[in-house]
């Protein structure tokens, strides 16, 4: 370790110590004075990690938790990023903040963003790189789903030695070559047949010849065993595979991967990719089935995901909706809900949300109509936007109520007439809604 | 009386389907369903014929640059039957790329020029650097309609011959960010580049559509 290096680090430790103990902590302020001593911080502090990178649209959050879960029952040291915390200062305050240890293999399980991955490899050699998927999210913000692509693509080629361990289920991530290696995890639990995708999907074009992609099975969007029936263009070969899918509730699923049964305490066919993902990141680090087994089995909510919260005997399902493909994929799983709902949808167009609400029309809230929903209650800066797009979707004006705050929203969830609230909410109606629901004492211990 | 139906072309609608387009025909159907009038729709798409004779309406609505390229190509072979399609005074609606190609080009992301197919007398340049990207409202004169939306584009197009703007600009860029014009009219060819989309944030257009496609179709 350099003079610079041993500065930067005892600095950056130093205040870390002086903010826990003297502040509420939690800040990127001595990752910040780190990397300004010494820019090249990260080379020292993560030099004796294994570092696994996990990126993509959706799903970032709850394979990360998974994945530290699953390497935690075989490994001492598993080190990982607090949601939110991954640019390079936040990175080097999660390292910082590992307490000394042996000579044990230390992991650090990194959630990066996918425009902040480039700028994380010029510091950090990952030797794992995990890719969830790419969808279409927030396109006043990121760009189209190739732009994206190409960031994580150029991100994980300046560490060409680790290997990519990509959703082999989505086109894209077959669709260039890559400097580094690959291994694909995917779905094979279903007898083949011909198909489509919906129509309003995105990234169906064959990348090599330009036909619309034909599949053998979808699991959901564009995800699946898809071939092009005008050129040689297919799914490859899954490294790691789900060959069966068992019991799925609101709440739960089980699945058999490469042979062994799990199960999840979280609802929805995106968490069994998450899940899946996790164990293949366990098998690829020769950890036991039975670890991966009680790795998965993880029940804590993360942060705005399936988050139950009771207010006055009404046990509400906050689930945060950012984008068509994740909404889709809640309306399943919401679906899957075994006692009559009241549904509760909230937007909001702030920066953190999204400018651009033209989503909200490529979600299938058809669904919905479907569903004899007693009871729908709008809420949020755009809920006469919500309310018309849920009209069109065919659910009857004489069940609908507008709410015009946050206190009204939770004054009609008290009138519903069922038991179970699913509340649908944008990222800052979700901040908003927790705020309020604190305010009134519903959520222990403030936000 | 036989029901009334309104025949619609979604085109290119599995790869042109980006910023709720697809929300432009869910409001047709919804506004043509509440006039008591069923509404059909067909997708028509790569590699697949178009023939005018089978619509009453097209949508055609703008995609990612990768899927537009693709589309850009193949438009070439049904150019003849949508140019007949659009002088029959055929009902569009065109937004973002689907209006860029009914003109004479738009330029790519890389830069490159990609041919429309000129059946209406706009191109589009782009802009570096720069996206027009916020709320609009706009004005249209001649109906005494405001229309509001929300843009994303990148491309400045210049109307020509024949063609009127939407509507004049009161919040937001429009065509061009400089002749205070968005979008284009010509004949009964609707342009924009206002999603939101178009129709669910402005019914009343959606249901001056309605009224035209059945005049056109029914009032003899």
């Amino acid at each position: 370790m350099t003079l610079r290096s041993q500065l930067a680090k005892t600095v950056g430790k130093s205040s870390q110590w002086f903010l826990t103990n003297f502040t509420k902590g939690g800040s990127s302020l001595p990752g910040k004075l780190a990397l300004k001593i010494d820019p090249h911080i990260l080379d020292t502090l993560a030099k004796d990690y294994e570092v696994i990178v996990v990126t993509g649209t959706n799903g970032k959050t709850l394979t990360t938790a998974l994945t530290v879960n699953v390497l935690k029952q075989e490994f001492d040291h598993v080190l990982t990023n607090p949601t939110g915390a991954n640019m390079a200062q936040g990175i080097v305050s999660t390292f910082l903040s590992a307490k000394g240890n042996k000579n044990s293999k230390k992991f650090a399980v990194l959630e990066i963003d996918e425009a902040s991955l480039s700028k994380v490899t010029e510091y950090i050699k990952p030797k794992l790189f995990l890719f969830t998927n790419i969808f279409r999210d927030q396109m006043d913000r990121y760009g189209e789903i190739y732009t994206t692509y190409k960031l994580i693509v150029d991100g994980a080629a300046k560490a060409p030695e680790a290997t990519i361990l990509a959703n082999g289920d989505l086109p894209i991530f077959n669709s260039v070559e890559t400097v580094n290696p690959r291994e694909y995890y995917g779905f094979n639990h279903q007898e083949d047949s011909e198909m489509m995708a919906h129509y309003n999907t995105d990234g169906v074009l064959c990348p090599n010849c330009q036909h619309i992609l034909h599949y053998k099975m979808i699991t959901y969007s564009n995800l699946g065993k898809y071939y092009c029936a005008n050129c040689d263009f297919k799914r490859p070969e899954l490294d790691y595979q789900l060959t069966a899918l068992g019991d799925m509730t609101n709440t739960s699923a089980a699945f058999t991967i490469d042979g062994e049964d799990y199960n999840i305490e979280v609802g929805g066919l995106y968490n069994v990719y998450n899940a899946l993902s996790a164990a293949a990141i366990g098998e690829h680090y020769g950890v036991s089935a039975d670890k991966i087994r009680k790795g998965l089995a993880y029940d804590e909510k993360v942060f705005g995901r399936q988050e139950v919260i009771e207010v006055d005997g009404k046990r509400c399902t906050l689930v945060l909706v950012k984008n068509p493909v994740g909404l889709n994929q809640v309306i399943d799983m919401i679906d899957l809900a075994p006692r009559p709902f009241s549904l509760v949808s909230l937007l909001n167009a702030n920066y953190a949300d999204g400018i651009d609400i033209s989503w909200i029309w490529d979600g299938n809230h058809e669904a919905f109509a479907d569903m004899a929903i007693p009871k729908v209650i709008t809420g949020g800066d755009r809920r006469k936007d919500m309310s018309l797009r849920l009209t069109v979707a065919g659910i009857e004006d004489s069940i609908m109520t507008e709410a015009a705050s946050f206190q009204e929203v939770i004054e009609e969830i008290k009138s519903a007439p069922t038991d179970d609230v699913f509340i649908l909410a944008t990222y800052t109606a979700v901040l908003q809604l927790r705020k309020e629901l604190a305010n009134q004492g519903y959520i222990k211990g403030g936000m | 009386m036989a029901e009334k139906v309104i025949r619609a072309c979604h085109l290119y609608g599995n790869l042109l389907n980006t910023y709720g387009d697809n929300g432009n025909m869910l409001m047709m159907a919804h506004v043509a369903k509440q006039q008591g009038v069923a509404f059909e729709s067909k997708i028509v798409s790569i590699y697949e014929e178009f023939n005018p004779d089978e619509f009453d309406f097209i949508f055609f609505g703008g995609g990612q640059d990768y899927e537009q390229t693709i589309v850009s190509k193949d438009l070439q072979t049904k150019k003849e039957a949508l140019t007949q399609y659009i002088e029959d005074e055929g009902v569009i609606l065109a937004i973002c790329g689907g209006y860029q190609m009914l003109g004479h080009y738009y330029i790519g992301a890389n830069g490159d020029k990609i041919p429309g197919i000129s059946a209406l007398d706009h191109y589009t340049e782009s802009q570096e650097d720069n996206r027009f990207i916020g709320d609009v409202e706009i004005h249209n004169e001649a109906f005494n309609e405001t229309y509001v939306g929300f843009e994303n584009h990148n491309g400045v197009t210049y109307l020509g011959e024949g063609e009127k703007p939407l509507g004049t600009v009161t919040t937001g860029y429009g065509n061009n960010g400089k002749d205070n014009g968005e979008g284009a009219i010509y004949k009964n060819t609707f342009c924009s580049y206002l999603h939101g989309p178009i129709l669910a944030r402005n019914p009343h257009l959606a249901k001056r559509l309605v009224d035209i496609i059945l005049d056109k179709k029914y009032a003899k």
